[in-house]
């Protein structure tokens, strides 16, 4: 099953119990915001929010994909899906052939059903909420893409950049020059002193925003393939040289410009604060707005754990992390990023064949594409369930050795680490650990190797079977 | 009722009596509530000398507790007119 767009998607969450209809009214001025953020915290269903102060006929949709029942039901899997389950298939999908995007005609794409061009284009008509008390304004983009072209070899980037209203023509926001829009702006556009055109794709099918927040070096047009296992249908803009996905609930066109920059912030962040304080940003001049009947903008909230920032970008990481480890022939078992890390520690199960694999696991990723974007390494054995919190901290706090096991690294980072100093931020950098959590090779497996006390290791496999068999005979509930 | 807000990192931004360039968000309720506003001012943090109140943020959101006022001298426009 593949949603077309997120009014499919909304259904299908319903059905799996993962949607909550609100019809009384809901401020767009913190209201919104704080009941995505509760649902948030408690991992718990979507807000579909059907009436908005000031805003008739607007709608909003909270916390699409922010916990792994909808990031299932998203994939057209059934709800209860283990991780292993996701992954195993995101992967089949995602290693498969690239599926390049279908053109279709504006009379087939619902997102022009209402098209605003020039003075017109007002971002207030839009319902952009004050998403938490103290953010630099309005965040009407939280959970969408900015789409984006390289203008010498038109290569196509969906970045998810977030986007503050600062007036009625005009949104700032942070375009980090290592992300890959950043790349072309800061290192084409600027230098040229010409503005690059974007459009922003708010409340696209689940599938366009997974393929637009992951770290894949596809095109995101043909990576959303990839995962629907059908071309994504695309529309030319109006105003701007770019394609959007027809079935997006709102789009705004515009251009970036290269020569001013104005306060975006401060905004609650992914990693559960505030972190970067009000600066000078990116400047999004806008030309026109399009969108559907009773459009519905999609809320992310970041803050605490779980949103789907957190999520699916740990989700997406640690895979893209698997594939570039498999690629260099490394014998991983698996790769695992937790959510609640804030996507800033990722766990790696390895066959440990060598000595000091874990390092070069490390200093692999460290120093790929993705290593700005976390900065805790944790190798654990192929014995150890990556996924198991608890196998992973006992693995933590038995196998790690405080001074040979440990290792520090300097790196590149970005300036949301909350730890870092601002002269830090600044000059991004990122310092790394890694915690190796294999015993040394070496070591003698009779006589120093420990040997681990659990139900899985300790017993004949005989006995863990009638132990098992028998489990809700002696009155216990299986898990 | 404040009129307007602005962010500062230091109340040093606003020196008393001295023409300041800010940007301001403009507090009115209704759909346009946020929107910003580049202005030439004079600022007080007497809340009474000038017609609208001005409240204040630090850089990373918190409310400075007193309210201070201030005086539009002109608005300005900061992004260069051939993107206008």
């Amino acid at each position: 099953m593949v949603y077309k767009d997120n009014r499919e998607f909304i259904e299908a969450l319903e059905k799996a119990g993962e949607l909550v209809t609100i019809e009384q009214e809901v401020d767009w001025e913190l209201e919104a915001g704080a009941i995505v953020r509760k649902v948030c915290e408690e991992k718990g269903p979507s807000p579909l929010m059907n009436k908005i102060k000031d805003y008739p006929g607007h709608r909003y949709l909270g916390a699409p994909l922010a916990n792994y029942r909808k990031l299932a039901l998203s994939m057209g899997m059934d709800a209860d899906s283990s991780i292993p389950q996701i992954a195993a298939e995101y992967l089949k999908r995602t290693n498969s052939a690239p599926i390049k995007p279908v053109i279709v005609p504006k009379e087939e794409a619902p997102c022009k059903e209402n098209i605003i061009i020039g003075k017109d284009a007002d971002l207030f008509t839009l319902p952009g909420p004050m998403v938490h008390d103290g953010d630099g304004g309005r965040y009407l983009a939280t959970w969408h893409f900015v789409v984006t072209k390289d203008p010498d070899n038109g290569d196509v980037n969906w970045g998810m950049y977030r986007q503050m209203v600062y007036d009625h023509k005009t949104m700032t926001g942070p375009l980090l020059p290592f992300s890959d829009g950043g790349k072309v702006f800061h290192g084409k556009y600027k230098p040229r002193g010409e503005a690059m055109p974007f459009a922003t794709v708010i409340g696209p099918d689940p599938l366009s925003a997974i393929a637009a927040s992951a770290p894949s070096p596809i095109p995101e047009t043909e990576f959303t393939g990839m995962l629907m296992q059908q071309p994504v249908s695309l529309v030319p803009c109006e105003t701007v040289d770019l394609e959007v996905p027809a079935f997006a609930e709102i789009v705004i066109e515009g251009e970036i410009l290269p020569d001013v920059s104005l306060e975006e912030g401060p905004f609650g962040e992914y990693t559960g604060y505030r972190t970067s304080p009000r600066d000078l940003r990116a400047v999004y001049r806008i030309k026109a707005i399009t969108h559907r009947h009773n459009p519905i903008t999609t809320i992310s909230n970041m803050g605490i754990p779980t949103d789907e920032g957190q999520l699916l970008r740990s989700f997406s990481l640690s895979l893209e992390m698997e594939k570039l480890l498999r690629s260099q022939g490394i014998p991983v078992t698996g790769v695992y990023m937790l959510p609640e890390s804030t996507h800033h520690l990722v766990v790696v199960g390895v066959k440990a064949i060598y000595t000091n694999i874990a390092a070069q696991i490390a200093q692999t990723v460290f120093g790929s594409k993705l290593g700005p974007w976390f900065h805790m390494v944790l190798v654990v054995d192929d014995k150890t369930d990556i996924y198991n919190v608890d196998e992973v901290i006992h693995a933590l706090c038995t196998r790690c050795h405080p001074i040979n096991g440990i290792h520090i690294y300097q790196g590149v980072g970005t300036p949301l680490y909350p730890f870092l100093s601002a002269a830090e931020r600044i000059k991004s950098v990122g310092p790394k650990v890694l915690f190796d959590c294999t015993f040394p090779l070496d070591w003698d497996p009779f006589s120093e190797v420990p040997s681990l006390v659990s139900f899985k290791n300790v017993y004949p496999k005989e006995i863990q079977d009638k132990i098992l068999a028998n489990w809700e005979k002696y009155g216990f509930k299986s898990r | 009722m404040f009129n307007y807000d602005v962010f500062v990192n230091s109340l040093a931004e606003l020196p008393e009596e001295k023409e300041v360039q800010l940007a301001l968000r403009d507090l009115a309720a209704g759909t346009h509530k946020y929107c910003y506003k580049n202005v030439s001012a004079l600022v007080s943090a007497d809340q009474d000398k000038y017609d609208h109140k001005l409240q204040i943020r630090f850089g990373r959101g918190q409310v400075h507790e007193l309210p201070y006022s201030i005086k539009i001298l002109k608005t300005v426009e900061r992004i260069p007119e051939r993107w206008l």
